[in-house]
């Protein structure tokens, strides 16, 4: 049965390859393929009477012999006639795809973005609070008392009410200790205002990105390790971290984290870049936990706070933080 | 606080850090150096240079020859000052030396004469802007060392940034204290050139009010002023100061006065206390006073402003009149002139709180006011007067009268703070042993003693007693000193909050995604807007561009996209997310803010193709994306026509259409803008937008019910329906709708249609109905019967009937 199946197959294969037109090729189909009379369908048929040890072999050698005759038809098929194809109207496939509006995320945007996907992953999740705010939560609450220099850093922006536009997203640390016991592990990404004008550093609105962490066991090497990983998992493994001591009235002990890069050109050139201030962070400063109604004695803390653009601006290399805001479709459209 | 930094390296004897170690340490410390500036800049090629002899020049009336001693033997040097004389030493830059500037000297032959060198003037070395001569230096010399040394100008001036709260380091001695291995305890103060100490003079104590050379020095609110001392001198000779203390507060960026306000200056800058000096003769009753002031006083105050005082603020009175404001500026008919021969030297203690609301109420700010609102030591007083009394001494002349006055009402006592080194470990995340926090602190001067149980008994010194007076602010010392860097960064198990993450974010997120895929960019506008589109004020804007909080993030966009076309980009497609603000509800309340997204676009739908052209953008695009943002924010949401007379004004009204979620006011409108409110090139096309606002805390979407997707044929019928223009074609579909019952698995509109061969005012609207069951394939009957349905009620509801 086997010898029979490859007989049939080089018979079938020589007559196909001497054919000359569809017509003998159809002929050649019938003869072995037909389904009432076929060669090769007789042989499948025969199947049936075989012992069941041999039956599988044979099938085998049967289906193969079949796929085998089909697949030499469709090909000399082709090269009888290969027009089918090529019987359509030549096109140029140098010509430009169709496309659409490619549309594009503000850097800023994708600065916060990028930045809680890896805090997310860390086990932060993202709040939100009110951009109108009181002197209470943006700096009372905060351990920022009005008569303390520190105030003026922030030069604040009034309401005739007597509110404010919040100076920094702090007042969202304060509001979520509110309404919720520890552990806390939130970021808390939002515009801030500030009483600027408009330079290539400053504008008097713009995206802070803040985080807090209070747990019974939250130290300043946490603090100090999750950020160092948040960076080198930001601006990539190369980065380098500098913590160094700062002031915030709301954390105790405070720090500002730096960060060298390694820019990669596009010729292969690479370059470290000084140190650049990126975020502000501490633990918490007692007083603010007080505030809250948190004992401070069980519970410790640490927050950071950074500005999306800043982040944006060293990341993208722009120069003048104006840029962003301009919405020049040509500058956006490079972020498509 | 600029320092120069041999200032500081004279102050703490064995500090050998380079500036650049220095300054490394310092960021380390919480006080990064923002410059760090060479003061001997391009004069490193200059020397001292003693003209020898002087005599007339062979060839030229107006020039003299010189024999100038350098760094080798004497040189002949021509040279055009007529203040050269023999004897002298000039500043020297022989052949081959640059000067500032980059001009390198050679050997010249000036009217037949050969000059090796030149003597520079103050402005050829960028020192001064003398240039009626050269510059002649003073004091001990030696021929041929170099000028920067000289002039004590072989030092760096170093801008470092404070905080707040170290008003410990605004002074070289709190550098010094800083970047000293040990400290503290290595500190002094040397003596500077013709310093006689005061050693002879007593200081005279009291507790609320003394007298002394004549007048009586008192106190008559100790909450703002704890304590004043006073020193009188009398017979000063108020002139220049002699040029190293000049070139001292030059280098530490100060501009050099008069001898007595300059040494008042020094003793600041070098302690970190402010001083006054009065022109004694000018106070009048031969008393001074630290009090409040009385309603209705105002003084002239030394930067030439009539000030009014408030009652209350703190002032420095003599028997008449306010003659300072304490701690913030002195009075200028008090101030020290050249006429001047008797003072009284005031070095007192001013409360922080008081001095920065006086100071900002006079909205002022000097280096006074800045140290006393940071905090001034209180231990340094009676070191400062007697150091300054001692400088103005030895650059002013004169003699102290009587005894130094020291009214202290109730001295200062060191606070002493328990700190427990388990809570140190608890806070910092790294076990510290008792020596290592007391090596630690030590050298900032804090005493550390084992106290009850476990914790240490800390003595605070009184340059720190403003910032450090808990255990946590003890801690944070430790963690300085010790160096944040050496601290480990190990990740650590973390429990998850209980706090969600807010819905709005996740809404933000996808309508953003959303509308990127439609070919949008994504803009950010300023939420700060002018009177015209906002409705609450700001009571303190910088300009009136920016007075208002924006009501709407329409109008911030539709100023960008006119600002693309007036650059020349045809093609804009704007959005943005982002906060809008209506006034309160009531007097007091906060305004409401709403989370909003805004679309503007005009020009094509998409790039210029081969295949054919692109349409403009119509009120159908903005149709499109409000239906999109609506079908993200807000369940069942649907569109429809704005009411009469409810379209917002951007809007043409009769282009607008309105986005409806449940009952009550639309949540979002879109269409085409009116181009009136625009500015725009003459070439513009039609702009479109929308603006839906977003539910505050938009509820979790459903799980997808999935329908069983059909294995049966469809059968599809076309219509077309001509209907007077009266006839809305949305009432065509909603009834063709209703009727078609649940077979029709979709309704098409494929063609609307106005030609002239239909009646005036006629259109014709095409439309395909596609039937559809799962559990069979539908017979013709079944689907002529849902046909005749749906023409029928079309029929009923709107009186139109299908075209032939």
């Amino acid at each position: 049965m086997i010898d029979e199946a490859s007989r049939l197959e080089a018979d079938a294969l020589a007559a196909i390859a001497q054919a000359r037109d569809h017509a003998e090729l159809e002929r050649i189909r019938t003869l072995y393929l037909g389904r009432r009379d076929g060669l090769v369908s007789g042989l499948l048929r025969g199947l049936g009477r075989m012992s069941p040890e041999d039956r599988p072999a044979a099938g085998a050698a049967a289906n193969a012999l079949k796929v085998a005759v089909a697949g030499a038809l469709k090909r000399r098929s082709v090269e009888i006639e290969p027009s089918a194809a090529l019987a359509r109207p030549a096109v140029d496939l140098t010509l430009p795809p169709r496309r659409r509006w490619r549309g594009s995320v503000h850097p800023v945007s994708r600065a916060i973005a990028d930045i809680w996907a890896i805090f997310r992953s860390l086990g932060f999740t993202r709040v939100r609070g009110p951009e109108v705010d009181t002197e209470w939560y943006n700096f009372v609450a905060l351990n920022t008392p009005l008569d303390h220099p520190a105030a003026d850093e922030q030069d604040t922006l009034y309401l005739a009410s007597g509110m404010l536009l919040r100076s920094h997203t702090s007042p969202v640390q304060i509001r979520t200790m509110e309404e919720y016991a520890p552990p806390i592990r939130i970021i808390a990404p939002g515009m801030v205002y500030r009483r600027d004008t408009y330079d290539a550093t400053h504008t008097p609105a713009f995206a802070q990105i803040e985080g807090l962490v209070v747990d019974e066991s939250a130290t300043f090497v946490d603090l100090k390790a999750t950020l160092a990983e948040f960076v080198r998992r930001f601006w990539g493994p190369a980065a380098q971290v500098r913590f160094r001591p700062s002031f915030f009235p709301f954390t105790e002990p405070s720090a500002e984290l730096d960060v060298k890069r390694v820019l990669e050109h596009s010729d292969g050139r690479r370059e470290e870049t000084g140190w650049l201030e990126i975020l502000g962070a501490g633990m918490v400063d007692p007083a603010v936990l007080e505030n809250v109604g948190y004992d401070p004695e069980r519970y410790t803390g640490w927050a950071f706070g950074m500005g999306a653009a800043r982040v944006a601006l060293l990341r993208h290399g722009v120069a003048d933080l104006r840029t962003f805001y301009e919405n020049d479709m040509r500058f956006l459209a490079q972020f498509a | 606080m600029k320092v120069s930094y041999r200032w500081v390296r004279d102050l703490a004897p064995g500090l050998e850090l380079t500036t650049s170690e220095a300054a490394e340490l310092l960021a380390a410390r919480g006080a990064p150096v923002e410059e760090a500036i060479d003061l001997g800049t391009g004069l490193g090629d200059l020397v001292v240079g003693k003209v020898l002899e002087v005599g007339p020049h062979p060839g030229a009336d107006r020039l003299l020859l010189c024999q100038v001693l350098g760094p080798e033997g004497p040189v002949p040097v021509v040279c055009g000052a007529p203040n050269v004389q023999a004897g002298m030493h000039y500043p020297f830059a022989a052949v081959g030396a640059a000067i500032p500037g980059g001009i390198r000297i050679g050997r010249r032959k000036i009217r037949g004469v050969y000059s090796e060198g030149m003597l520079c003037s103050e402005r050829e070395l960028g020192l001064g802007e003398d240039h009626d001569g050269v510059m002649a230096l003073s004091g001990e010399l030696a021929p041929g060392e170099p000028l920067a040394a000289a002039l004590g100008l072989d030092d760096t001036r170093l801008d470092i940034e404070v905080t707040p709260n170290r008003g410990d380091l605004l002074s070289h001695i709190g550098i010094a204290r800083e970047l000293h291995p040990s400290g503290q305890s290595s500190l002094r103060l040397p003596p500077f050139p013709g310093d006689t100490g005061l050693d002879g003079v007593s200081t005279a104590r009291a507790g609320d009010s003394c007298e002394s050379a004549g007048v009586r020095v008192s106190i008559e609110d100790p909450e703002l002023c704890p304590r004043y001392m006073a020193a009188v001198v009398r017979g000063v000779a108020v002139g220049p100061s002699p040029r190293w203390l000049a070139d001292r507060l030059r280098a530490a960026g100060a501009r050099p006065i008069c001898n007595v306000v300059d040494a008042t200056n020094y003793v600041m800058l070098e302690l970190g206390q402010p001083l006054h000096a009065f022109d004694l003769s000018a106070l009048g009753g031969g008393s001074i006073a630290a009090g409040p002031a009385r309603y209705g006083e105002s003084i002239a105050t030394l930067d030439g402003e009539a000030r009014s005082l408030r009652e209350g603020m703190l002032v420095i009175r003599d028997s008449e009149r306010p003659v300072a404001v304490a701690g913030v500026i002195g009075g200028i008919d008090t101030q020290v002139s050249a006429s001047t021969v008797d003072i009284l030297l005031e070095c007192a203690l001013f409360g922080p709180a008081g001095v920065r609301a006086t100071r900002k109420r006079l909205g002022i700010s000097t280096d006074a006011s800045y140290r006393f609102e940071r905090g001034v030591d209180p231990t340094i007083t009676e070191t400062a007067i007697r150091r300054a009394a001692a400088l103005v001494l030895a650059v002013a002349g004169g003699e102290i009268d009587g005894a130094v006055v020291d009214v202290n009402p109730s001295p200062w006592l060191a606070p002493t703070v328990a700190l427990r080194p388990s809570r140190v470990g608890r806070v910092l995340g790294v076990g510290f042993a008792l020596a290592e926090i007391s090596e630690l602190l030590a050298p900032l001067g804090y005493k550390v003693e084992p106290g009850d149980a476990d914790q240490l008994e800390v003595s605070v010194p009184g340059h720190r007693s403003y910032d450090t007076l808990r255990e946590v602010d003890l801690i944070e010392e430790v963690a300085r000193m010790r160096g944040y860097d050496t601290f480990p960064d190990e990740l650590s198990r973390f429990v998850p909050g209980p706090v969600p993450d807010h819905p709005l974010f996740a809404l933000e997120d996808a309508i953003r995604a959303a509308l990127v895929a439609e070919g949008l960019s994504e803009a950010q506008t300023p939420a700060l807007a002018s009177p015209e589109h906002g409705d609450v004020p700001l009571r303190n804007p910088m300009t009136r561009e920016e007075s208002f909080l924006r009501r709407d993030r329409l109008s911030g966009l539709l100023g960008h996209l006119e600002r693309n076309l007036a650059r020349g980009v045809r093609d804009v497609r704007l959005f943005e997310i982002g906060t809008a603000f209506a006034a309160a509800a009531g007097e007091g309340a906060a305004p409401r803010e709403s989370a909003r997204v805004a679309v503007a676009m005009t020009g094509r739908t998409a790039p210029l193709h081969w295949s054919g052209a692109a349409d403009a953008f119509d009120l159908f695009d903005a149709a499109r994306v409000l239906d999109l943002i609506g079908r993200e924010a807000y369940d069942g949401a649907r569109l429809v026509p704005a009411p009469v007379g409810s379209a917002p004004p951007a809007y043409l009204p009769d282009r607008c259409l309105a986005l409806v979620a449940g009952e009550g006011d639309p949540v979002g409108w879109g269409g085409e803008i009116d181009p009136v409110a625009l500015d725009l090139p003459r070439w513009a096309g039609v702009v479109v937008g929308a603006e839906v606002e977003l539910p505050e805390s938009p509820s979790a979407r459903p799980a997808v019910a999935v329908r069983e997707v059909p294995a049966h044929p469809a059968s599809e019928r076309d219509f077309a329906f001509a209907f007077p223009a009266d006839v809305p074609a949305g009432a065509v579909i909603d009834a063709a709708r209703q009727a078609a019952g649940e077979l029709l698995e979709a309704l098409e509109v494929f063609d609307l249609y106005e030609g002239s061969d239909l009646p005036e005012g006629t259109r014709s609207l095409a439309i395909r109905l596609r039937f559809q069951s799962l559990e069979r394939t539908l017979t013709e009957r079944e689907v002529r019967d849902a046909c005749r349905r749906v023409l029928g009620r079309v029929k009923e509801e709107t009186g139109v009937e299908p075209r032939g």
